[in-house]
């Protein structure tokens, strides 16, 4: 087991049971991390590498198992990567990569800011048409959006915002939606023809040449420049992988925010997940690539989600850069015609009946002009950025504390333009404060007159004081109960959400202008059944919420969906989120709440506890578990096969049950129809596991080492294209950037987080308990930079960054220390940011080291590489 | 690392200290009255007296120390009384803490009725009766068993701290006899204070002498006594590498034995002028020492926590 | 709406052979939290109401077993270079030793041997004497300011005395603290030292798993992978009354010896004051 880019055992230590019990039944486990940490301490081998070098280190692992012995002579990874992966598929003639143009692939432009919102903040874009399959018809994909490739996948978040080109349309295509769409010829009329491909993998053309090419330079030597890795132990890594890959035997990835936190952070996992396909270790028990999410139900909060550019079930949010006009173009635009995503418009036409009820009819497209539409980046740093220009008027703050996030200090500028601020938290915390105690208002910079912010707070319950549902990191969803009355006006969050919707409702009842119609038509009713006490008054029925989540039959309410395959595009079904669809299949069927274990000894999934999605699914494209012809590839390693009629196994298959192993692909129809028996990745257009990214990723369908947005060091692999062509980069005078080597800024730091506390400290820093454990903020820093600056253990330091100056306690260590990259001698040093002004255990607010960039896919911020100064204060 | 280092202080010191100090001077003094008692002449009367009515004071402020020194003072009690099976008493012969509790109850008892003999013997004839516990046999076996409580208080202290596992004190077996030793001094010192202060007159003059010198005897053994304790330490002598060292060599050594010694032994090494003070500085000097004695062996066991111990690695 | 039954709480049967632990110490990750289960069962306060300072010995900020702190996670940095090394991470408890050196020497009788052979301080009979931190060879014991007593680990005597496992193994993550019966934990021990062993791990071993060893053995014993100072412990823990013996008969032989000088000064005295007076009569 690789853990990388986590540091598991402090900030999932719970879930770190189960890689310690793997250990004692002799599972190795690698940890590679700029700093030695209770996983390193634990864990078999600890790798050194610095922060934001990630893709040199997998992209060596990739070019060394190409070309190791054990790959080409074992006929499994052969058999694996042609039959599950786009290894044999041909890409468009006109793809250029990295290698062809110095780091850069084919497409790139300028980016411009569209004139509605400013604050999309690409340093370029790409076209991606050339990036596209080839399908035979001698054509490169159009450089701005095709339905060829939504055939193939789906788009990034940001590309599903209509931010880049991917997902913005010409011209007006097709016709525009009346009542009577038929939405199964519409999808059929969306499909393209197959693409080419070789299954010798010969064809210079065809992704696995492609790919061997693209990571020819990733040499051992290069990732020890790179990275800093010793040599040595990055080749005991590419050994120990490659030992315990194949039919018997599988390795998994770990991963979490030091990954993400990125202006690559996509490209990072995506790159894992290039390396796993090539060791088959996708889809099969005890692989895999596990993203550990971090609060107990962020998973929860992408699939119902609280983020910008998607609605429930990972559906495209609205918009309105793209053709999204009407409820048809948005199918046209966001449906694949293969794949199962092509039952897109069951999944939308069901959602927004949960949304409008009886008002959404098939006459006015279930109500899709009443969805708001986003005009761009909404994300967090994007929001800051306009906020700080004045751009936003109120802000509801419900369960985030920004006063302490990314660049603080410009975070608060924001929060002081605001008009009004809502703060529903458990405790007052630095943002409910940030007006009168923030350090610019105590040193005077900023006098507390000035800031004409209205604040309101809002006492919140704790998360035991409620019932309702928790989705954890294997998206499973279990229901949690109420354990306890909350204090005094606590309210939960249910609570205000709803009965602000409510007086919402009451306050638009008379409107008639159209951007109301919205408001007066949602459906909007949890109301307890009469003569059930509410645990609060006011509190909605939080079963009734699941109810709407999971789906019901439109006309018989107390009907429950027993899955997504009940949907219809015809409004006969209710159901919010589709992937969420089965999980209370009936009014006395909360399988969320089930608490069945598999008896003890048997390799089980343990279906009969919570509940997974999709389907109780807990291993993905687990088809992939058997080989072609449907058989376990060993024993070991056996967890859904064909039993000659269907797929069984421990598991739910993640595939049509009754598709015989060597059914072909009918290249007429639409959706799973399209696919054949040893398409397993079923949510991708073309079945295959992606090695080359034609679609989703809108910089590059590979994944290139690129510097951090700040760093000590030319990019030694690419030396023509240091960062990111396409970050994200927020203009402000408080977001200034190090020149790359700016030697007032020679060290590199990341930041994370210690298992005493919690993020920004909120929850943690005034529970007497937890202070003790870890009272005061440190710096990590190595011996060698101790001795250099003369700075001794406990001695107070100075960290400075072109946005900031903080103090702290240097905590004088060798499990930190100096790397060697591109010949320099770089010293490396960490902080937990836990900290801020509020609680019984103080302390300066790390991030106002950090700066406003991020990653083009997903809008990331680089949290966990940049540069900075450390001197004795 | 020793052993011994891996263990924790009691923080000790505080009232410790003086109550060690005090129950090593009590159970002296007692020990020295009762030696005049048995073997003096009717001119030590008056001695003997102040003897037994300085020890039982000391016993109740030894009580009172120790009882202080407890987190919950008023479970005192629980030492000698089985607290959930009240009344049933609790003794651990080969617990130190636990028969030195009953030690001091029953020295103190004995202390309080020589005092009150003692006191009848001399005084009003109204409490004549009580005269028995001074006169004749009865009075001189009482004399005899509280002479080896007495002995016992003073010298238990010492077993006590070997009797633990902390540094010093339980690195050697020396201490329970240098207690004694420095108990029965100090007690000479005090009774020739209280003399001095009390009862001088010319027929306690050869008393005075005779504590003089039964106290220059006893720091020479307590010298020696005081070597082999250190190097019965061994390398663990090496805490002493420190401020408590010094204090150690200078009040304890030089003042508190050396100085004294050389004031009984070798007069002539002072000034004329200083020679009639010699007697009471003397005194004053082994009392500081004795003092500091215990402040040393304790301060500096005490001071040493798991967390700082980093002398030995 | 009826929801599925929720499992009960895994109850272990009370039994009364003796119990204790068995901590792993090479899967344990320093999380802490058997500490703050502790405190939180027990309802032990912060350290000065935690508002401290850092101690600035790797990520140890308790620093040490007391009355208020009954578990404690202690982090050993080795690391000869940067990058190069190990950090040793071992949650220590009261050993619950066999023969118990803090309830040997106790005057009160508020320390007792339970029905599960664990070694708990009754709170409400101690007085604060404080012998027994003294004698305790492994520093676990230290006043509990609120209460005024000594304490320490009591195994968890309420939660187990019910079938409950004790707070801070129920809360490791990774099984490093295991509690169980001593001969079902002996036995678990010595097949993962054969375990380490078989893969090179050749320095593990079992500190206080031996009933013939030290103190008769710990109830709660650890598997390390250094010599015990490493981890601060001793490597014999030992009777205090070892030292009784020696020491009584020393000062016995003093206090004798202090009774024959008394004497014989006052024999001394007596033939100065006869030689005197004869003299003095023989002056006249
Ligand atoms: N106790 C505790 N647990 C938590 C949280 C908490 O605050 N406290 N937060 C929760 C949340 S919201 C999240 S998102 C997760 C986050 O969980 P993690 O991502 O595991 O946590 P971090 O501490 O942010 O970073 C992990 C490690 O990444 C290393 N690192 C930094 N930069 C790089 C890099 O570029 N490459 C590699 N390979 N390693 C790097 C750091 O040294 C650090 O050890 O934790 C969750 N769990
Ligand atoms: N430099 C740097 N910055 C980072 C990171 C990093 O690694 N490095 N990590 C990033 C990551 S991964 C994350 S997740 C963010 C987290 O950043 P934030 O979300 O801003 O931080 P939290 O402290 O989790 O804030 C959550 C707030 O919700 C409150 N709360 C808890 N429960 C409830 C509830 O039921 N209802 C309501 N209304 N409020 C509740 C808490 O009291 C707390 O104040 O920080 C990011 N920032
Ligand atoms: S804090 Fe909660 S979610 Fe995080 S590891 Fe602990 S138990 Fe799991
Ligand atoms: S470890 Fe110490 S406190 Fe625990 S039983 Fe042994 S002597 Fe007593
Ligand atoms: S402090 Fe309490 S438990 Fe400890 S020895 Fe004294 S009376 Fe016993
Ligand atoms: S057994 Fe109970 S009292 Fe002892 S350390 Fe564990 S939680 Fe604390
Ligand atoms: S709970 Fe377990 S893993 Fe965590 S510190 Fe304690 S013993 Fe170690
Ligand atoms: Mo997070």
């Amino acid at each position: 087991m690789v853990i990388m880019g986590s540091n598991m055992a402090e900030c999932h230590p719970v879930a770190f049971r189960w890689p310690m019990k793997a250990k004692l039944n002799g599972a190795k486990i690698i940890h590679i991390d700029p700093r030695f940490t209770r996983t390193s301490a634990v864990a078999d081998l600890h790798v050194p590498i610095r922060a934001g070098a990630d893709i040199a280190f997998l992209g060596g692992l990739i070019n060394h198992v190409l070309n190791s012995e054990r790959w080409n002579r074992d006929p499994f990874f052969r058999e694996y990567v042609s039959n599950y992966t786009n290894a044999a598929t041909l890409i468009n003639e006109e793809y250029r990569d990295t290698e062809d143009l110095a780091g850069r692939f084919s497409g790139l432009a300028d980016y411009v800011e569209s004139p509605m919102w400013a604050y999309n903040a690409f340093v370029g874009e790409y076209a991606t048409g050339s990036w596209q399959y080839d399908r035979g018809d001698g054509q490169a994909g159009p450089a701005r959006g095709t339905q060829g490739q939504m055939a193939a996948g789906r788009p990034a978040p940001t590309a599903q915002t209509g931010e880049t080109p991917e997902g913005r349309r010409a011209g007006a295509a097709g016709a525009t939606g009346g009542f009577d769409t038929d939405y199964d010829a519409l999808v059929r009329s969306l499909r393209t023809p197959p693409a080419r491909t070789d299954p010798t993998l010969q064809d210079p053309r065809c992704v696995f040449q492609i790919v061997k090419r693209h990571f020819a330079r990733y040499t051992p030597e290069m990732v020890e420049q790179v990275c800093g890795s010793p040599k040595a132990k990055f080749l005991k890594v590419a050994e120990l992988l490659l030992e315990n890959s194949g039919r018997e035997r599988t390795s998994a990835f770990a991963y979490a925010v030091a990954w993400t936190q990125h202006t690559n952070g996509v490209q990072i996992i995506s790159c894992a997940a290039l390396l796993q396909l090539l060791l088959g270790n996708i889809g099969r028990p005890g692989g895999g690539i596990m993203a550990l999410r971090g609060h107990a139900a962020i998973q929860g909060s992408t699939d119902i989600p609280t983020l910008y550019h998607s609605i429930h079930g990972y559906m495209s949010h609205p918009s309105a850069l793209k053709e999204h006009e009407t409820l048809e173009q948005y199918v046209r635009a966001e449906t694949s015609p293969t794949g199962y995503w092509a039952n897109l418009p069951k999944f939308m036409v069901s959602y927004l009946k949960s949304m409008y009820g009886a008002a959404a009819t098939r006459e006015n497209q279930f109500g899709y002009d009443w969805h708001p539409k986003i005009v761009g980046d909404h994300s967090h740093m994007a929001m800051f950025a306009a906020m700080a220009d004045g751009r936003v008027r109120g802000m509801f703050c419900i369960g985030q504390n920004p006063a302490t996030s990314l660049n603080a200090s410009l975070e608060r500028a924001g929060l002081r333009r605001l008009e009004w601020l809502v703060v529903k938290d458990n405790w007052l915390t630095e943002t409910a404060t940030y007006w009168h105690s923030a350090p610019e208002v105590k040193d005077g910079t900023v006098n507390i007159e000035d800031i004409k912010t209205e604040v309101f707070f809002f006492p919140s319950t704790q998360v035991a004081e409620y019932e309702g549902s928790f989705t954890n990191t294997q998206r499973m969803l279990q229901w949690h109960f109420m354990a306890a009355k909350a204090p005094g006006e606590c309210r939960t969050d249910t609570w205000f959400y709803y009965n602000l919707g409510k007086r919402l409702k009451r306050a638009y009842t008379n409107s008639m202008l159209p951007r109301d119609q919205g408001w007066k038509n949602v459906l909007w009713d949890f109301e307890p059944d009469p003569g059930t006490e509410p645990p609060y008054p006011g509190e909605p029925d939080a079963l009734k919420i699941l109810r709407e989540i999971n789906g019901y039959y439109t006309d018989r309410p107390t009907e429950h969906l027993p899955g997504f395959a009940a949907l219809e595009h015809d409004g006969s079904t209710t159901c919010a989120s589709w992937i969420y669809c089965g999980c209370y299949p009936a009014p006395d069927q909360n399988l969320t709440a089930a608490r069945n274990p598999d008896p003890p000894g048997q390799s089980g999934a343990h279906l009969g506890w919570g509940y997974a999605w999709p389907a109780n699914r807990r291993v993905l494209y687990n088809r992939v578990s058997a080989d072609a012809d449907g058989n376990p590839w060993s024993e070991r390693k056996r967890w859904v096969w064909w039993d000659g009629t269907k797929w069984v196994g421990h598991d739910v298959p993640d595939f049509a049950v009754t598709k015989p192993p060597g059914a072909p692909a009918n290249p007429a129809a639409i959706g799973l129809d399209a696919l054949a028996g040893t398409d397993a990745f079923i949510m991708k257009g073309d079945g295959k596991g992606w090695l080359f990214v034609p679609t989703g990723l809108v910089d590059g369908p590979l994944p290139t080492h690129y510097e951090p947005a700040e760093s000590p060091v030319r990019n030694p692999l690419y030396p023509e294209q240091q960062s990111s062509p396409v970050l994200k980069y927020w203009r402000n005078d408080r977001n200034r950037l190090a020149e790359v080597g700016d030697p007032r800024y020679p060290h590199v730091i990341t930041t994370y987080r210690l298992t005493e506390h919690y993020l920004s400290g909120a929850m943690s820093r005034w529970l007497p308990w937890l202070t003790e454990l870890q009272p005061e903020l440190f710096i990590e820093i190595g011996t060698a930079l101790a001795q250099e600056k003369g700075i001794a253990n406990l001695d107070r330091v100075r960290i400075t960054t072109p946005r900031a100056e903080i103090h702290a306690k240097a905590l004088v260590t060798n499990r930190i220390g100096v790397l060697d990259i591109a010949g320099k001698r770089i010293h490396h040093v960490g902080m937990p940011w836990h900290w801020g002004w509020m609680g019984l255990s103080t302390g300066d607010v790390v991030n106002t080291l950090t700066a406003f960039v991020g990653d083009p896919n997903v809008s990331i911020h680089e949290g966990k590489a940049f540069t900075c100064n450390v001197e004795k204060a | 690392m020793p052993d011994t280092f891996f263990t924790s202080p009691p923080d000790w010191t505080i009232y410790i200290v003086p109550y060690f100090f005090v129950g090593g001077i009590a159970g002296g003094l007692y020990l020295l009255a009762a030696l005049l008692h048995w073997r003096g002449r009717a001119a030590d009367e008056p001695v003997v007296r102040l003897g037994y009515l300085a020890s039982a004071l000391g016993a109740v402020l030894s009580g009172v120390l120790l009882t202080f020194d407890l987190g919950r003072p008023l479970r005192f009690w629980h030492m000698l009384l089985q607290s959930e099976r009240f009344p049933l008493p609790i003794f651990k012969p080969w617990s130190p803490i636990s028969i030195g509790a009953w030690a001091l109850l029953a020295f103190g008892i004995f202390a309080t009725l020589s005092t009150i003999g003692a006191w009848a013997a001399s005084g009003p004839t109204r409490f004549s009766r009580l005269r028995i516990f001074y006169d004749g046999l009865p009075g001189r076996i009482l004399a005899a068993v509280g002479a080896f409580f007495g002995l016992f208080i003073a010298g238990y202290t010492g077993v006590l701290l070997s009797v633990t596992n902390r540094p010093i004190w339980a690195d050697s077996n020396f201490i329970g006899l240098l207690f004694l030793l420095s108990g029965i001094s100090t007690a000479a010192a005090t009774l020739i204070l209280l003399i001095r202060w009390r009862a001088q007159c010319e027929s306690t003059r050869s008393t005075v002498q005779w504590l003089t010198w039964f106290d220059g005897w006893l720091l020479l053994l307590e010298l020696a006594v005081l070597f082999a304790f250190i190097v019965s330490l061994g390398r663990i002598a090496a805490v002493w590498l420190n401020a408590w060292g010094l204090a150690l060599v200078l009040l304890v050594m030089v003042a508190g034995i050396l100085v004294p010694l050389a004031l009984h032994f070798r007069p002539s090494m002072f000034r004329e002028s200083w020679r009639p003070h010699s007697v009471v500085a003397g005194a004053v000097l082994v009392l500081i020492g004795g003092f500091f004695l215990r402040v040393v062996v304790l301060a500096a066991s005490d001071a040493i926590s798991r967390t700082q111990a980093g002398l030995f690695r | 709406m009826d929801h599925p039954p929720l499992p009960i709480l895994p109850q272990t049967a009370v039994t009364t052979e003796p119990m204790g632990f068995y901590t792993d110490t090479t899967v344990c990750i320093g999380c802490k939290a058997c500490e703050v289960a502790c405190k939180s069962w027990n309802l032990l306060p912060a350290a000065d109401g935690g508002v401290t300072e850092m101690s600035g010995d790797s990520y140890d900020n308790t620093r040490q077993l007391d009355g208020t702190h009954w578990r404690h996670v202690k982090f050993i940095e080795q690391f000869p270079t940067e990058y190069n090394g190990r950090w040793l991470l071992m949650s220590d408890v009261c050993k619950h030793c066999v023969q118990a050196p803090c309830l040997e020497v106790c005057p009160t009788g508020a320390i007792i041997r339970t029905e599960f052979d664990t070694v708990v301080i009754q709170s409400d009979a101690c007085n604060g004497c404080r012998a027994c931190i003294a004698a305790c060879p492994f520093g676990v014991i230290g006043m509990n300011d609120v209460a005024g007593t000594a304490q320490k680990c009591t195994l968890c005597y309420d939660r187990i005395s019910v079938g409950l496992e004790p707070a801070c193994s129920k809360a490791c993550p990774t099984d490093s603290i295991q509690f169980g019966t001593i001969s079902d934990l002996r036995e678990r021990a010595q097949q993962r030292v054969e375990q380490l062993h078989a893969n090179g791990v050749n320095d593990a071993y079992l500190y206080g798993a031996d009933p013939n060893g030290p103190l008769g053995g710990l109830n709660s014993f650890y598997l390390l992978v250094d010599e015990p100072e490493v981890y601060g412990l001793p490597r014999n823990p030992q009777l205090p009354t070892r030292n009784l013996m020696e020491s009584a008969v020393l000062s016995t032989a003093g206090a004798v010896a202090a009774v024959g000088l008394g004497l014989v000064g006052l024999r001394k005295r007596r033939m100065d004051e006869i030689s005197d007076e004869r003299g003095a009569t023989s002056d006249e």
